[in-house]
């Protein structure tokens, strides 16, 4: 637009935007990093990225009476080690992909025939119907946590998977949004499904469920990470039990646990924690994005 | 819960809020502009601002209990080391304009010790907002890019004929009026979001110290789950549900009234 040099504006654009990268990364940075050193380097913040590696002994591998040779180890092994023995991290990681995946299969499950009745069948109460799933669109998760919880409470399902997973399978969002997406498929596709005998219940499966391809991946991203990274609901269901714990809460019972020099380990179960989505997320940039941006309707 | 608890309360959910907002919208917007207007690299800095949306916030709160460690943690480090620096020391006391460095806040830390940003009540709220800023801005900066690829190429052309010669004016002639969906939608969005801040202040301060950040979201938790205290908690997610739902009916006011051009 103007004939100042371009290079100039361009340089001083990439300074300030690499500040701020800088800032943002600097926690992912000190995670990975940590997760690699010994205490003593954590605690001098020395040895660069990835550490000096110098071999150390694990005091409480010693404790259990095992020769020392086994005890001796690197490290970036040490800690990863803590991680997965000292927390049951793989049980927690376990449980996380339990819940999340229960949680959108049956999401899923609620969600297309309703969305389908609401976007092309005609009856009674139609409208009503989806002017109240609009209405609960605006309701925030945290406004019914505690009738829900009370609720579970009563029927004695706090501390269990059901728990979990039973408050998040109705999503008005993703009626909502396959709704929206169902309105765009033509009436003929469906009228001639009928013609050839479909019910209406194989309509949705064979007939709109491949149409709405796209719309269930964005939708699939968003539940799944939402539900990954949740912490609130979890910590208020499940109390003590750990064998129920998604990775979040698992993390925060390591950390109210430790004894003051496990930063390592604990920075590697954070990592392992917050490594699947990231790593998905820089594969699938893009579907990712919009599937996030999906939750600005919420 | 006694009255003062519940002044605190107020008192701390809406300084985060008003803190949070403004600096994650505009940021937002800022790493937008400047990711747009890019010839290169722009890809890498979106995607690098949009890691914290994605990760596990928990995980990265607890890393930042690290970084903002007052023994161990590193910015607490690079401060005290700072002091040391002439220059850095200089510039950020004022001495360099003649300002006594005793009478800084800079200055005077060097000399007594750096804070403990999320144990003292002077500072943990602005840690947790700090957290929160860097949390959302990434989220608000994705809105707003697929805001301004909305905005039509000749209008820029127009607003220079008619006069707005540098990139400030054609910014506030046409830039940002014609955001004007996207502004509501965004802060709306980041309000309600900063309402229902819960894991940092769980795992970081427990709403701590003396108060200082107690925020709705922990309190109802704290009243009505772990209290057991179901008519408090009760209460306060009433309380909370106002709060929201006047921020909702504000969005879809301004959505129905002007901001729309189309």
């Amino acid at each position: 637009m103007n004939q100042q040099p371009h290079w100039f504006s361009e340089t001083i654009k990439h300074a300030v935007l690499l500040i701020g990268a800088a800032v943002v990364i600097l926690p992912f940075y000190l995670m990975l990093s940590f997760s690699f050193k010994s205490p003593s380097e954590i605690q001098s913040i020395s040895g660069g990225f990835f550490g000096s590696q110098e071999l150390m002994t694990d005091r409480r591998c010693i404790k259990q009476g095992l020769p020392e040779e086994e005890c001796t180890m690197l490290p970036i092994v040490y800690n990863y080690k803590a991680a997965f023995e000292e927390a049951p991290l793989f049980r927690y990681l376990l449980n996380g992909v339990i819940v999340t995946i229960s949680i959108f299969a049956i999401q899923i499950l609620i969600a297309l025939p309703c969305a389908y009745a609401l976007a092309k069948l005609q009856f009674w109460g139609r409208d009503v119907v989806f002017g109240m799933v609009i209405f609960c669109l605006l309701i925030p998760v945290h406004a019914i946590a505690l009738p829900l919880y009370l609720m579970l409470a009563k029927l004695g399902l706090t501390n269990t998977f059901a728990a979990l997973v039973i408050p998040w399978t109705i999503s008005v969002f993703g009626i909502f949004l396959m709704r929206q997406f169902f309105k765009t498929v033509p009436d003929d596709l469906i009228n001639a499904a009928r013609m050839d005998g479909m019910s209406e219940f194989s309509i949705v499966w064979k007939v709109m469920l491949p149409t709405a391809i796209p719309a269930l991946l964005a939708f699939a991203i968003f539940s799944v990470v939402a539900h990954w990274n949740d912490y609130y609901w979890p910590r208020v269901v499940i109390t003590g039990d750990r064998d129920l714990m998604t990775p979040p809460l698992g993390l925060r019972m390591f950390k109210s646990d430790m004894d003051g020099n496990e930063y390592g380990p604990m920075m590697a179960a954070a990592t392992v924690i917050v490594a699947p989505l990231v790593v998905a997320f820089l594969l699938a940039q893009r579907r990712f994005i919009e599937g996030i941006t999906l939750t600005g309707m919420k | 819960m006694k009255y003062s608890s519940y002044k605190k309360m107020f008192s701390a959910s809406l300084t985060y809020v008003i803190i949070v907002v403004p600096v994650s919208v505009l940021l937002g917007l800022g790493a937008a502009l400047l990711i747009s207007s890019l010839r290169f690299g722009g890809e890498i800095y979106k995607t690098i601002f949009f890691l914290p949306v994605m990760a596990t916030l928990l995980a990265m709160a607890i890393v930042w209990e690290f970084t903002l460690d007052p023994i161990v943690g590193l910015v607490n480090k690079l401060l005290s080391e700072g002091c040391s620096v002439t220059w850095f020391h200089h510039l950020f006391t004022g001495s360099w304009l003649g300002f006594n460095p005793a009478d800084s806040w800079y200055g005077n830390a060097c000399m007594d010790r750096m804070p403990n940003w999320l144990g003292n009540k002077k500072y943990a709220l602005g840690a947790i907002s700090f957290i929160g800023i860097w949390q959302a801005f990434g989220f608000n900066m994705v809105l707003y890019l697929a805001g301004l690829t909305a905005v039509p190429r000749d209008l820029y052309s127009a607003a220079e004929m008619d006069g707005a010669k540098s990139p400030w004016e054609s910014f506030k002639l046409v830039t940002w009026p014609m955001l004007g969906p996207t502004h509501v939608f965004v802060v709306t969005i980041t309000s309600i979001r900063s309402f229902q801040v819960f894991d940092t202040v769980e795992v970081l301060t427990k709403g701590g110290p003396s108060k200082s950040t107690y925020m709705m979201v922990y309190a109802m938790f704290e009243k009505g789950v772990k209290q057991n205290l179901v008519g408090v908690g009760s209460t306060l997610t009433v309380i909370f549900l106002v709060f929201v739902l006047i921020l909702t009916l504000t969005q879809v006011y301004f959505v129905n009234r002007r901001v729309h051009y189309s």
